[in-house]
């Protein structure tokens, strides 16, 4: 009984233990959760139904109303405040002398320093939504191709008898409505009459589909393709963007190479500036100047 | 811009339900019962014959729909169950009227020829135990 009790105390021990650890690690991941925004799309049945030409909008209009979006906005009207103050700064460090005008060069490259972040924040949000979009695309067109490639050699060979005894009712359908229909005590059944008149209908609506500008067949070179090949052009086409920020990153490392080497010249200036008469001293001992010493004798 | 934003996205996905999903009417299953009702009907010996001319006559009109109506029915395309392919293997049997106007030639001798009845088959028949 007492060594019940005693184990008591040890096992509320443990649990406190074990919640404080679980505390500490949701406070340490899920803030960094919190804090990346998203972009989930999903590549859905009714996004495989939709026409070529609306499915590169949808999917862009979901972008639109995701969070990842939301921070790309941000950190782009962001980058043009930053890119409006380092104008600002440029010029005024162009005016100013002395000093202010170090202090302001200082102030200019942490400006530009602040703002490489920034471009590199976007870069990589922007990696983001290329790298989804790419994934949204690959899984329509796998979902494509799984259904087209769906039916069995048995399902293949129902589908062309299905075909042939269509093609034998259409040769032979005028000979037996003239056959049964033809005289007139034998008239056109309900089903026949209501069907003439639909078809008509269909037609005129078929033909209204097919001119309406939404379902429009997209093309490449004045070719027009299939959806698979839209899909595989929409894939290499954000393939190269992808290449494209490759590059743009190796641009924003030179940049940020430029500032590194800009803070350097500039501790440099103010080095020698701090040195003031040694510096003059040690320009005076120059070694041409010193020549005179070994000459006159 | 927000009526836009909520409801043309609404307007798409709805249309695309509604091309998703076709009506499915059971076309064939109506054809097989109509067409056993005519095949009952030639069979049938407490008909007089003008008993069973007017029982052909109503079936065969509905017939000719109910053929047509399966003949164009698109989703049977993605059905591949076994009463599909039976239907398909066999047009002559399945689809009585085309067929037999198309070879012009009765009903009932169309159907007998497709089951393998003939004069000649007839009067080759003896009749013994088996």
């Amino acid at each position: 009984m007492e060594n019940r009790s005693a184990n008591v105390p040890d096992l509320v021990k443990v649990i406190l233990w074990l919640a404080a650890i679980v505390y500490l690690v949701m406070a340490l991941t899920l803030p960094a959760a919190a804090g990346t925004p998203s972009w989930q799309p999903n590549a859905s049945e009714r996004l495989v139904k939709l026409p070529s030409t609306y499915l590169k909008k949808a999917i862009e209009r979901d972008f639109e109303e995701s969070d990842l979006a939301a921070a790309m906005s941000d950190v782009g009207s962001r980058i043009v405040g930053k890119s409006r103050t380092l104008e600002d700064l440029q010029a005024a460090v162009e005016q100013a002398e002395g000093e202010v005008k170090t202090e302001l060069r200082h102030q200019f490259l942490a400006e530009k320093q602040k703002f490489i972040r920034l471009v590199g924040e976007r870069q990589e949000l922007r990696q983001k939504q290329i790298k989804t979009r790419i994934r949204v695309y690959e899984k329509l067109l796998a979902k494509l191709e799984r259904r087209g490639a769906g039916s069995s050699p048995a399902g293949e060979k129902l589908l062309e008898k299905q075909k042939q005894a269509r093609q034998r009712f259409e040769n032979s359908v005028a000979a037996v409505d003239m056959k049964l229909f033809g005289s007139a005590a034998a008239g056109e059944s309900k089903y026949a009459r209501d069907y003439s008149k639909n078809m008509a209908v269909i037609e005129t609506l078929v033909s209204a589909v097919k001119k309406h500008p939404m379902s429009a067949e997209p093309e490449i070179d004045g070719r027009p393709i299939s959806k698979q090949d839209y899909l595989r052009q929409l894939i290499a086409n954000n393939g190269s963007s992808l290449a494209l920020l490759d590059q743009e990153e190796n641009i924003l490392g030179y940049m940020a190479k430029l500032v590194a080497l800009d803070a350097m010249a500039l501790a440099e200036e103010v080095a020698a500036d701090d040195g003031g008469d040694d510096g003059v001293e040690m320009g005076e001992l120059s070694v041409s100047s010193a020549v005179d010493f070994f000459i006159n004798r | 811009m927000s009526v836009k934003r909520t409801f043309i996205p609404a307007i798409v996905a709805a249309a695309a339900v509604m091309l998703a999903g076709a009506v499915q009417a059971a076309t064939l299953e109506n054809l097989e019962r109509e067409r056993g009702i005519v095949i009952e009907a030639l069979l049938d010996p407490s008909l007089t014959p003008r008993q069973r001319q007017d029982k052909i006559a109503v079936s065969k009109r509905r017939l000719v729909d109910l053929e047509r109506m399966v003949l164009r029915d698109k989703s049977l395309a993605e059905r591949h169950d076994p009463v599909v392919r039976k239907a398909f293997d066999n047009y002559d049997l399945t689809f009585l009227i085309h067929a037999s106007v198309e070879k012009n030639a009765a009903l009932i001798d169309h159907w007998l020829q497709q089951v393998g009845v003939s004069t000649h088959t007839l009067m080759n028949a003896r009749l013994g135990r088996r």
